[in-house]
């Protein structure tokens, strides 16, 4: 009798357990299936998939190339804080929107995140194209086949992502997002738009942090 | 050749035109190359790796600010053709493009009004920032040299 107390006790403490961390756990990546969605003015919903939680009172808006030095600048030394600080503590959650304007190879690296997100690997993909970005523009390292390399250093399944990649399935949608950061006055990348319950404000340029703790605190 | 300097800013009217060449032209590449943003709140950042960048900028600055009064002077004072001038001049033009036309308003500017011939041309403006700032500092050197060459010839100084 005391043995079998004893089982369903911690039975039920690994369930109760389980439902608790699914519960407090802040989603890091949500595929995005609302056509609808926007953030302020701006239409996110052919984006990337929300970083962090959904439900967070404020989201940074990112317009980004992936061959912009200025960038990767911005994802080595300022993104990492905003994420420890605001996403993670799901105060602030996080939307790409690509803006490919700098060259030829601009948005099939853009489309490229797409084919990754078909097999939820989205923000994994992105993130290796911020940490493989090399100096020059169009210099060769985001070309068709590096794309495919790098989705299978990840373990994608490479022939869905390279029938994706090939067929341009995606290039529209990147289309789409570059005219809204025209739309928005974005005139460089990487650009940014705070929205929050009462507005939004835009900053542009690779800012520090500093600058987006002094405009992040102010509406969190 | 610390004479021929010394000679040319002892008129206050040189000294006033050299800082009005440095000021603007280094903060406005300060600007453009992202060290300094003025929104939402104006500050200055140097992110890592980009200290030779920095330095390039600095150096372009003050090789414009002494080589183009020196240039002046000697056209205004000694009647000089204006020939040695366009060295300095092209020197600070190319200092200054390279590297201001990338992912910035400058490079998006070019790119959407000249698309993929604008484009290429931003790309190659950013690819080889380093080296075309490098002669672009080339380029004022020699022309400052000439110029000390030049005034010591025209002015008669002793060394």
């Amino acid at each position: 009798m005391n043995k079998k107390g004893v089982i369903i006790g911690v039975v039920v403490i690994a369930i109760i357990a389980g439902v608790a961390v699914s519960f407090s756990s802040t989603p890091s990546e949500t595929v995005n299936l609302d056509m609808s969605r926007t953030h302020g003015t701006i239409s996110t919903a052919m984006g990337s998939p929300i970083l962090g939680d959904p439900n967070a009172p404020v989201t940074i808006v990112e317009f980004g190339d992936y061959q912009c030095h200025q960038c990767y600048n911005w994802f080595h030394d300022t993104k990492p804080s905003i994420t420890r600080d605001y996403i993670d503590t799901g105060k602030v959650n996080l939307v790409f929107v690509d803006m490919a304007f700098l060259g030829r190879d601009s948005s099939p690296a853009a489309q490229a995140t797409y084919c990754a997100e078909d097999q939820g690997k989205y923000w994994e993909y992105h993130d290796m194209l911020y940490n493989a970005q090399e100096d020059k523009i169009d210099g060769g390292w985001a070309n068709g086949e590096r794309l495919k390399a790098f989705a299978f250093s990840m373990g994608l399944d490479m022939e869905l992502f390279e029938s994706c990649l090939d067929s341009g399935k995606y290039s529209k949608r990147v289309q789409y997002n570059t005219q809204q950061a025209r739309d928005h006055g974005v005139r460089g990348t990487p650009g940014f738009f705070i929205v929050g319950s009462d507005g939004q404000l835009q900053i542009g340029g690779a800012q520090p942090f500093s600058v987006f703790k002094q405009v992040l605190d102010q509406l969190v | 050749m610390t004479n021929t300097i010394k000679f040319v800013f002892s008129n206050p009217k040189y000294l006033v035109l050299s800082f009005s060449i440095f000021i603007p032209m280094f903060i406005g590449l300060l600007i453009m190359s992202e060290y300094i943003f003025l929104e939402p709140y104006v500050v200055s950042h140097l992110p890592r790796g980009s200290e030779l960048g920095f330095s390039l900028i600095v150096i372009i600055s003050a090789l414009s600010a002494l080589v183009l009064p020196m240039n002046v002077y000697r056209i205004n004072i000694l009647k000089s053709s204006t020939k040695k001038m366009g060295g300095g001049l092209i020197g600070s033009l190319v200092g200054a493009a390279a590297g201001a036309c990338s992912c910035g308003p400058i490079g998006f500017a070019v790119i959407s009004t000249f698309g993929s011939v604008g484009a290429t041309a931003t790309a190659f403006l950013t690819n080889y920032e380093i080296p075309l700032r490098i002669i672009a500092i080339g380029v004022l050197a020699i022309t400052y040299f000439t110029t000390v060459k030049s005034l010591k010839t025209e002015c008669k100084f002793i060394p």
